[in-house]
Parts: structure tokens; C-alpha cells; sequence
């Protein structure tokens, strides 16, 4: 991917702001997914993902800001077609068939091909579901049907509002598959999850998003940086035991993660601190080194601003 | 916009319920022909007082009743005059467009077509055309049964055929405006069925027709598009007789534009 098309922003958003009477939903969100990228954006239930993602696709107007897709205005036919959406639950009409669905919505782009059709269904593993309504369909089904009508149109950004809701292991990995091919072929993929465990295999970058604040945009390069190998001590006296290790080890950076704990960045030893605790007569109970992941990371931002 | 109505009428062929509202309305047809066959034939007057529908008593009066009406008077009584047609075709009107929003089919229409206009403009379109082929198939329809049940009537001419079933069209399709804008509003199955039974069945026109009535104001209700359907002419007598197209035209760009509005309003 060349550099010149990693500046180029998919979604731009200048301090978008949505309000409900007087609560605000999304407050002040400046958002910039890059072009290529496959964004993850996490955040609480209520904390404003899915009111964001609507505005985006145009769902929702804004009450205050702007939104730009591939630097155009969000209102320009053009950039629409560019755009895929799955937004929340799929939007099907349950008394008719895969297929039937996917020519609705390709009638609806003025698509005059049917092979785009059969080319999404065949894609998302539905080709073979035959005259079976919608309404007799799978959950993960009727989601890979999302998932198809978001594709028709091959667009070149994807919105998908919780996608693996619903999905067995099985469809999660074929989704998670189906991403990384779309990926690969360039497109760029909004995916909001509470699996963040699944969304940390495919996301390049990441936005956390609490109480309608984007309180976080970071790359996937940034937050291995920041998740990185930390020992964790668990000691009878803490404050005693901070100052003996900043004494002792003075290019260590220590952090207070609780009132028993201590994580310390840049120890190479474990064992030397832990012989010096106990020289100095402060009772370790527990310790050994730690990798924190996206979910810890996460929970770690939502307390550090103070809502946990 | 003709994307969107691509797909609408894609949907309508689809659709059960094009074809079960018709049929109700085809049922009704031949109930009410079948009824005035048995009062006003003599072979049907027979059966009739054997089953004891009629007593003799109330035979000169039973076949006075279609006196002066010809096929297309009767089409009317059947079809316009009482609201069924209003009813029947408004629950259709209803079921189509709250569709749209209890599958969430709106998203993907939405999502790709950001001027509101080209989808309230698209519907409005689709419950015309569907209007048109209702009236007309309607029509043919009771003129066959007037056939079969032996030429019960007598048969009107096709001009006054033709001015009848184009103001009509017009006033018919503004109440589908009607109907859409309270579900674009609503976004409610129920809200719309109940629109449709007490809007096109007339109890919310002769309520308002009583209030009003008080106020020396009811007369002004004569251009409704219930009391229009009800009592709009049907034969061109005089140029007066052209006010059912302004009450129908009328209507129909006044919903319209209310509905594009309410729905631009509203996040989806």
C-alpha cells in the first residue's frame, strides 16, 4: 500500500455532534479512518458507535459538524455508491429469498447486471440457499446476507455495526476471512465490536469511543507500543515498595495499578526485584511478567477516564 | 428516483398482499351481486324466499332497488360510495410501506439514496400505478359478474367510464399519500391500519362533517377525499364537475409534501 494513499482519509469527521433533546449521543467526534485500513471501533452499549456509524452512511443527519467521505461531502451521490452498510440488524424482507433481497437492493443502486447478485451471494456463502425465505434463515445467515447487500456495488468502504453478533465460531471465522480478503483487495473496513478479541486479528487501527467522546484513535503499531511486556508485583505494602524499586532501579518506570499492585515497565530480571523486595523484608505475593491485549488495554481506558 | 421505483414494483409482483386485497375486494363484488341477483331476479327472488331472505311482502320493494342504476352507478355503491375500496386499498398502501421499516429494508435504501424525495416519490408512484390496475381490473371485473349474473344492470358508456376512473384514480391515490405520510410519521402497522379503517371507511369525515356542521361549516367537507369518492360525479355534466381533479390533485401534492418533509426530519 503506498504512502500517498495511506494519507488520503476514507471518513473524515469534524466534530460531529448528535443530540437528543438535550442529551448529546455523539459529542464533538473528529474521526479519520485511512484509506486500506480495516478500523475498529470500540466502545461501550450507549456509548455512541451505532449513532456515529448512522450518521456516517447518512442515516441520521448531524446536529452539529461535518462528514466527508473520500474528501467529498457525505451528501454526493457519488461517494454513496463507494459505501456499503451494515448497520445494526440486517435489513431484509423476511418473506422473500436471499436472492430476491440482494435484486431489491441492486435495483435500488440501478444495477442492471443480476451477476453482481449472484457474484455477493456466491461470496458470502448463500448461493445455494435456493427459495428459502429470509424468515426461515439463521441468525449468521441472515447476517452473511447483510453482509452480501453491504458488498453489491463492489464499494470501496464497508460500515459494519457489530457483524459478528449472532455468528457461531465457525461463521465468525468465515466472516473474519471474507474482511481480510476485502482488505486485501484494498477496500476500507469500519467494523464496530464488543468481540474484541476477534477484532483485534483484523483491525489496523482502532477508535475507543465513551459517552459519545472519541477518546481515543490509535494505530495497531501504537497499541502493541503501549500493550507492551510490563511485571506485575503483588506486595503487602505497596509504598514502601515503590520507593525501594525506584531507588534501586531508577530506569524502571513504575505504575500503582491497585492498592496491593505495581506493574513496572523495562524489567528485564523479575527475579532481582523480587529478591530485593524480600531482602528488604516487603512480602511479595504474587508476581510475573504480562502482555496486556486490546481488552485490557480497553478497560484500562475506560477507567482511566474515570468511568469504571 | 426510478431505481427505487424499479425495485417497488419488483416488490409489489412479489407481494402476497397485492393480490389478497384484490381478492377482497373481488369477494366483495360477487357477494353484493350475488345478493341482488336473489332480489331482483326472478329465478333468485325463488330462492329467496324459499331460504327466507325475502318475505312476499317485500318483493316490489326489493326490485325497485336497482332502479335507475346502471353498471357503472352500481361499480361505485360496491367499490367507492361506502369506502371500501379506500379501506382495502389503504391497508395495502399500509403493509407496503411499514415494510420498509419493520425489516429495516429502509437502511439499505437510505443509506444509498440521501434525497428523502426520490423514496416518498417513489411510493407515491407505485401506489398509483398499483391504483390504477386495482380500479381498472375492479371494474372489468364487476362488469363481469354483471354479465354472469344476468346483465343485472344496464351498461354505462365508456366516456362516462373514463371520466369516472380518472378523477377517482386521482382522489384514491391522494389518500395513498395520506396513508403514507401517517406511516412515514408513525412508522406503526397499527397507526396505519387504524388510519385506513377510520379515514376510508368515513367515521372520522362524519364526525368532523357533525362537528362542523354546528358551525353552519359542514359543507366545506363535501371536498374530503372521502366525501369526494362518495358523492364526486359521475358523468361530465359541466365544467363544475372538474373540481374532483383539484380536490385530488390537490390532496395528493399537500400528503406528498408533508410526508417528504416529516421523513427528511426523522433519523431512520
Amino acid at each position: 500500500m503506498s504512502t500517498e494513499r495511506q494519507e488520503q482519509f476514507a471518513i473524515e469527521t469534524m466534530a460531529l455532534t448528535k443530540m437528543y433533546r438535550d442529551k448529546a449521543a455523539v459529542k464533538n467526534v473528529t474521526l479519520k479512518v485511512r484509506e486500506g485500513e480495516i478500523y475498529g471501533f470500540i466502545g461501550r452499549n450507549g456509548a455512541g458507535k451505532s449513532t456515529a456509524l448512522k450518521m456516517v452512511s447518512g442515516l441520521a443527519s448531524p446536529t452539529e459538524g461535518e462528514i466527508r467521505l473520500f474528501g467529498k461531502p457525505v451528501s454526493d451521490p457519488a461517494v454513496r455508491r463507494r459505501l456499503g452498510v451494515l448497520i445494526e440488524a440486517a435489513g431484509l424482507y423476511p418473506n422473500m429469498t436471499a436472492r430476491q433481497n440482494a435484486v431489491m437492493k441492486a435495483k435500488c443502486m440501478g444495477l442492471a447486471d443480476e451477476r453482481s447478485v449472484d457474484t455477493v451471494l456466491k461470496v458470502t456463502g448463500l448461493a445455494d440457499t435456493g427459495r428459502k425465505k429470509v424468515k426461515h434463515f439463521s441468525m449468521g445467515m441472515k447476517q452473511r446476507l447483510g453482509v452480501a447487500l453491504a458488498l453489491l456495488g463492489n464499494p470501496d468502504l464497508l460500515l459494519m455495526d457489530e457483524p459478528i453478533n449472532g455468528l457461531d465460531p465457525e461463521g465468525i471465522r468465515e466472516l473474519r476471512q471474507l474482511i481480510l480478503e476485502l482488505h486485501a483487495e484494498g477496500k476500507t473496513i469500519l467494523i464496530s465490536s464488543h468481540i474484541l478479541g476477534e477484532l483485534s486479528k483484523i483491525a489496523t487501527s482502532y477508535g475507543i469511543i465513551k459517552d459519545g467522546e472519541l477518546i481515543e484513535q490509535i494505530s495497531r503499531e501504537e497499541l502493541e507500543e503501549k500493550c507492551q511486556d510490563y511485571f506485575r508485583i503483588e506486595v503487602q505494602d505497596v509504598q514502601r515498595a515503590l520507593v525501594m524499586i525506584q531507588e534501586t532501579f531508577p530506569d524502571v518506570q513504575a505504575e500503582v495499578s491497585d492498592a496491593r499492585s505495581i506493574r513496572l515497565y523495562g524489567v528485564r530480571d523479575g527475579s532481582e526485584v523480587n529478591q530485593m523486595l524480600i531482602e528488604n523484608r516487603v512480602s511479595v505475593y504474587e508476581s510475573g511478567f504480562h502482555h496486556m491485549d486490546l481488552e485490557e488495554y480497553f478497560l484500562e481506558r475506560m477507567g482511566k477516564e474515570g468511568g469504571c | 428516483m426510478f431505481n427505487l421505483l424499479s425495485m417497488d414494483l419488483y416488490r409489489v409482483k412479489r407481494s402476497k398482499s397485492v393480490y389478497v386485497c384484490f381478492l377482497l375486494l373481488a369477494a366483495a363484488t360477487v357477494l353484493v351481486y350475488g345478493i341482488m341477483w336473489l332480489l331482483e331476479t326472478p329465478q333468485g327472488q325463488e330462492i329467496a324466499l324459499r331460504i327466507g331472505l325475502l318475505v312476499p311482502q317485500e318483493l316490489t320493494e326489493a326490485e325497485s332497488i336497482l332502479d335507475g342504476i346502471d353498471s357503472l352507478g352500481f361499480f361505485r355503491q360496491i367499490c367507492l360510495d361506502g369506502g371500501m375500496y379506500n379501506v382495502v386499498f389503504g391497508i395495502w398502501v399500509m403493509l407496503f410501506i411499514c415494510a420498509d421499516f419493520q425489516s429495516g429494508f429502509i437502511k439499505n435504501i437510505m443509506a444509498l439514496h440521501q434525497n428523502r424525495w426520490n423514496y416518498i416519490g417513489s411510493k407515491i408512484m407505485t401506489a398509483w400505478i398499483v391504483d390504477g390496475c386495482y380500479l381498472v381490473l375492479h371494474l372489468l371485473f364487476a362488469l363481469l359478474m354483471n354479465r354472469l349474473f344476468d346483465d343485472l344492470t344496464p351498461y354505462a358508456g365508456w366516456k362516462d367510464i373514463l371520466f369516472y376512473l380518472s378523477w377517482v384514480w386521482f382522489v384514491t391515490a391522494a389518500f395513498a399519500a395520506l396513508i403514507i405520510l401517517i406511516c412515514v410519521l408513525t412508522r406503526s402497522v397499527e397507526a396505519g391500519s387504524l388510519a385506513a379503517v377510520l379515514l376510508g371507511g368515513g367515521p372520522v369525515v362524519m364526525v368532523l362533517y357533525r362537528v362542523l356542521n354546528m358551525f353552519h361549516l359542514g359543507d366545506w367537507l363535501k371536498y374530503s377525499i372521502y366525501l369526494t369518492c362518495a358523492m364526486g360525479p359521475q358523468k361530465y355534466t359541466s365544467v363544475k364537475n372538474l373540481y374532483v381533479y383539484v380536490v385530488g390533485f390537490g390532496f395528493l401534492i399537500l400528503y406528498t409534501l408533508i410526508a417528504g418533509i416529516v421523513l427528511k426530519k426523522k433519523d431512520i
